[in-house]
C-alpha cells in the first residue's frame, strides 16, 4: 500500500524535473523569440495606433484606428497591396507545383545524381539574395543584358526590352526571380517526403490495379500533406514579404511596389513623411493579418483534405 | 483539452503574426531639441573639446568617399587636436535610410557631410541638427559665396551646414561618338554650350548612326535627379520652383513642351531601370552617348573608376557640356556640400565636431579638404589662405570654370523638397510609359506641394 501511495508522488517529481529541463532547453530560443518577435509585434500593434514619427518631439499621440482608415484611401498602398497579392497568387501555386513535379522526377534517382539535382536547385537559396539579384539585374539589363542580346540576336525583338523599367514586365521579372530563389527548399522537402512514403501501401495499391495517378493521388499525396502545408505557408509568407528584390531592382518603381517595400519606404526613406512609424506599423499589422488569414485558410483546407 | 487547444491556437497565431510582422516595430526616440533660436553671428573660434573621438558619416562627395584620401586628412586632424575621427562611408542609394535609421535609434553620427537639401531642409528643419551660427563670423560671411551661405541657412536663420565646396552640375557627351555621327558640329566646345535645336539635331544624328538609345532620362529613383530637372527646365526655359522657393512651378507649359519633345525623340528613352549612378556607368561603358548626370568630379574621374580623366572605359573622349537651352545660355543646377552636426546631446562631442569643421572649412587645411572633394571652394580665402587658385595646376578644372557663371538658383531648399524629388521621378516614369504629359505634370507638381 505504501508503495502504491508513493508512486504518483515520485512520478510528479520526475515530471516536474523533466518539465523544468524542457523549459530550460527552450529558454535561449524563447528569449530570442520573445525579444525579437513577440514583443516587437506588440510594439508594432501599439505604434500603429499612434502618429509616431521620427521627428516627434512630444509624446506620441494616440490616434486610434485613423492610420488604418488612411490606408483605405492611400492609392500607393492599395497598388502595393494589389501587387503583393499578384505575387502571392502567382508565386505560391507555381512554386508548390514546380517543386512537386521536379521532386517526383528526381526522388528515385541514385544518390550522387539526386544530390547533384538537390544542389542545383538549392544553390539560389544558399546564395546571398544580393548576389542573385545583381546577376539577374545584369541579365535583364536594357542595354547590355544577355536576355536582350539573345532575343535581338535571334531576331525576336527589334528594340531592346526594358524588363525592369517597364511596368508591363517588371513585376513578372520580380516573380520569376522570386520563383527561382523559392523552389530550392520545397524541392528538398518534397524529395524527402516522397522518400518517406510507405512503400507497402504503394505496392498494395499497385497489386490492386491502381494507376500511377491513382497511386499518387490516393496514397502519396495524403502522406505528403503536412509537407505541402508547410511549403504553402512558408512560401506564402515569403511572397508576402518580398522586399530585397524590389529594393535592389526597382525601388518600388515600374509598378512593382509591394506592401513590405512601402512599409520600409514610409519608415526610413528621406521623404517629408520620413519615419512615419505609426503609419508604417499600421501597414505591417494589415499585412500580418492578411498572412494570418491566408495561412489559417491553408491549415483549414489541409485539415479537411 | 479545450484549454490546451486554445493555448496551441494562440501560440500558433502569435507565431504566424510574429513571422509576418517582424518587419515592423520601430522605437521612436524623441528628437533632440536642436532647433534653438539662431544666435546672432559672433566671431568665435571653435572651442577645444574634451571629447576624445567623434564619428563622421560622409556621402561620396568626390574623393570624400574614398577611405585612403579621407584617412590622410582625419589622421592629420587627430595629430593636431588629439580627437580621433571614425568615418563611415555612405552611398547615395541607401545613405539616407541609414541616417534616418540611426536618428530613430538615437545613435546618429556626430558629423555628416552632404548638401543643404538634406542637412538644412530636412534634418535641420526637423530639429536634428546643431546650429552653426557661432562658427560663422562677419569675415566668413564675406568670404563664403553668398548663395551657398543662403542655401545653408534655414528659414529661421539657423545655419545647419558649414559649406566647403560647390560646383555646377552639367551633362557630358561622348565626343568620339559625336564625331563618328557627324554631330560634333552642334557642339560649341569653346563655351561648352549648345542650343536646344542643336541638341535634338545631334540626338537624331547619333540615333541615325548608331541605331540605339543615345541618352536616357533616368528615373528609377531620386539619385542624380538634378540632371533630369536641369535638362527639362533648360530646353525651353521652364522653372522648377519660384524665385522665393515657396512653390513648385514645374507644371510650367515650357516643361510640358520639353517632356513631350523628349518623349517623342527616338534617341531619348525614359528609363525607369536607371538612376543617376547607373546612367553614368552606361555612359562610361559607351552604351549611352550622352550623360545628364555629370559634374567636374566625374570629368576628373569618370565613374570613379580611376581610368583617366575625361575618358570612357574604352578611351573615348568625354566633353562636358552645359544643358541645351534655346539661346545657349542655360541655368545650371548648383551643388553645395559641407558639414553639419547632429545634436546628440553631448556638448563635448559637439565642440569636437565644431573643431573638425573649423579645421576642414576655415583654416590652412581647407585647400586639401576642397581638393579632396574635386570641386571648387565656396570661399576665396580661409583664415588668410588664398583658395582662388588652388586648381591653377589642373587644366580640366580651369576649363570647367567656364560653366561656373551659368550657375543657377539653388532651389533644393524649397519646402517639401524630399517629397518633390519623389514626385519628380515618379512623374517621369509615368510620362515614359505614355501617360498624358500635362496631366502627369499637374498631378505630381500638386503632390509635391502636399496637395
Amino acid at each position: 500500500m505504501a508503495n502504491k501511495a508513493s508512486k504518483p508522488t515520485m512520478s510528479r517529481a520526475l515530471q516536474r524535473r523533466e518539465d523544468v529541463a524542457g523549459y530550460l532547453f527552450m529558454l535561449p530560443s524563447l528569449i530570442f523569440f520573445l525579444g525579437f518577435v513577440v514583443i516587437p509585434m506588440f510594439i508594432c500593434i501599439g505604434y500603429s495606433l499612434t502618429d509616431a514619427t521620427m521627428h516627434q518631439k512630444a509624446a506620441t499621440a494616440f490616434v486610434g484606428f485613423s492610420n488604418f482608415g488612411k490606408l483605405l484611401g492611400d492609392e500607393v498602398f492599395l497598388e502595393a497591396l494589389k501587387n503583393t497579392f499578384i505575387i502571392v497568387i502567382v508565386s505560391v501555386p507555381a512554386v508548390a507545383a514546380f517543386s512537386l513535379w521536379v521532386s517526383s522526377a528526381i526522388y528515385k534517382l541514385k544518390g550522387p545524381v539526386l544530390s547533384a539535382f538537390r544542389c542545383i536547385f538549392y544553390l539560389p537559396v544558399v546564395t546571398g539574395s544580393v548576389a542573385v539579384t545583381v546577376v539577374w539585374k545584369w541579365m535583364f539589363d536594357n542595354y547590355t543584358g544577355i536576355i536582350n542580346t539573345v532575343l535581338s540576336g535571334a531576331g525576336l525583338i527589334e528594340k531592346n526590352i526594358n524588363f525592369l523599367g517597364d511596368s508591363r514586365y517588371a513585376l513578372w521579372c520580380i516573380i520569376l526571380i522570386l520563383f527561382t530563389t523559392s523552389v530550392g527548399q520545397p524541392i528538398v522537402l518534397y524529395v524527402s517526403a516522397l522518400g518517406n512514403v510507405d512503400q507497402s501501401l504503394v505496392e498494395a495499391a499497385q497489386v490492386d490495379g491502381a494507376t500511377n495517378f491513382q497511386v499518387f493521388w490516393k496514397i502519396k499525396w495524403p502522406q505528403m500533406m503536412p509537407t505541402t502545408l508547410y511549403i504553402l505557408v512558408i512560401t506564402t509568407i515569403n511572397s508576402f514579404q518580398c522586399f530585397a528584390l524590389i529594393q535592389l531592382l526597382t525601388q518600388g518603381g515600374s509598378g512593382t511596389n509591394t506592401v513590405m517595400y512601402y512599409i520600409y519606404y514610409t519608415a526610413f526613406k528621406l521623404t517629408e513623411q520620413a519615419g512615419h512609424f505609426g503609419y508604417a506599423n499600421a501597414m505591417g499589422v494589415v499585412l500580418a493579418v492578411f498572412i494570418a488569414i491566408l495561412s489559417a485558410v491553408q491549415f483549414k483546407l489541409a485539415k479537411e483534405k | 483539452m479545450k484549454r490546451s487547444k486554445l493555448m496551441a491556437l494562440l501560440l500558433a497565431g502569435s507565431m504566424l503574426l510574429g513571422l509576418a510582422a517582424c518587419g515592423g516595430g520601430g522605437t521612436t526616440t524623441p528628437a533632440p531639441e536642436g532647433s534653438k533660436a539662431a544666435e546672432p553671428a559672433q566671431s568665435q573660434a571653435a572651442e577645444p573639446s574634451t571629447a576624445e573621438s567623434i564619428t563622421l558619416w560622409t556621402y561620396p562627395i568626390g574623393n570624400w568617399g574614398k577611405e585612403a584620401e579621407v584617412k590622410a586628412m582625419t589622421d592629420a586632424f587627430t595629430a593636431e587636436t588629439g580627437i580621433k575621427v571614425t568615418v563611415e562611408y555612405l552611398a547615395y542609394a541607401d545613405g539616407d535610410d541609414k541616417v534616418n535609421s540611426a536618428l530613430s535609434a538615437g545613435n546618429a553620427p556626430d558629423l555628416i557631410m552632404e548638401g543643404p537639401e538634406r542637412l538644412v531642409a530636412n534634418w535641420g528643419a526637423n530639429g536634428h541638427m546643431v546650429p552653426l551660427n557661432d562658427l560663422v563670423d562677419d569675415t566668413d560671411k564675406k568670404e563664403i559665396n553668398a548663395a551657398a551661405m543662403a542655401a545653408c541657412t534655414n528659414t529661421d536663420g539657423s545655419i545647419y551646414e558649414y559649406p566647403l565646396v560647390m560646383t555646377a552640375h552639367c551633362m557630358a557627351v561622348n565626343l568620339d561618338a559625336f564625331k563618328a555621327a557627324g554631330a560634333d558640329q552642334y557642339l560649341d566646345l569653346k563655351t561648352h554650350t549648345w542650343t536646344t535645336e542643336n541638341f535634338f539635331k545631334a540626338v537624331d544624328a547619333l540615333y541615325a548612326h548608331f541605331g540605339q538609345t543615345v541618352g536616357a532620362v533616368y528615373c528609377a529613383g531620386q539619385g542624380g535627379d538634378q540632371g533630369t530637372r536641369a535638362l527639362v527646365n533648360n530646353l525651353y526655359g521652364g522653372t522648377f520652383t519660384n524665385a522665393e522657393h515657396t512653390a513648385y512651378t514645374w507644371d510650367d507649359p515650357k516643361n510640358v513642351q520639353a517632356l513631350e519633345k523628349l518623349r517623342d525623340t527616338k534617341g531619348i528613352e525614359f528609363d525607369a531601370s536607371l538612376a543617376g549612378g547607373d546612367e553614368i556607368a552606361k555612359f562610361y561603358q559607351g552604351a549611352l552617348k550622352m550623360a545628364f548626370c555629370w559634374n567636374i568630379a566625374q570629368q576628373l574621374d569618370p565613374n570613379a573608376a580611376g581610368t583617366g580623366s575625361g575618358k570612357t572605359v574604352t578611351g573615348e573622349e568625354i566633353a562636358f557640356m552645359a544643358f541645351p537651352s534655346e539661346d545657349g545660355n542655360s541655368k545650371l543646377q548648383g551643388g553645395i556640400w559641407g558639414f553639419g552636426i547632429f545634436d546628440n546631446g553631448n556638448e563635448a562631442k559637439i565642440a569636437a565636431a565644431k573643431q573638425f569643421i573649423k579645421y576642414m572649412c576655415d583654416s590652412e587645411h581647407t585647400a586639401d579638404a576642397v581638393k579632396t572633394a574635386n570641386y571648387f571652394a565656396v570661399r576665396n580665402t580661409a583664415e588668410g589662405n588664398d583658395l582662388s587658385n588652388i586648381w591653377a595646376d589642373n587644366p580640366i578644372m580651369a576649363e570647367y570654370n567656364v560653366l561656373m557663371p551659368l550657375l543657377g538658383d539653388y532651389y533644393q531648399v524649397t519646402t517639401n523638397w524630399a517629397q518633390a524629388r519623389t514626385s519628380w521621378w515618379t512623374m517621369l516614369q509615368k510620362v515614359g510609359e505614355g501617360a498624358d504629359v500635362s496631366e502627369m505634370v499637374a498631378q505630381y507638381a500638386k503632390e509635391a506641394i502636399g496637395g
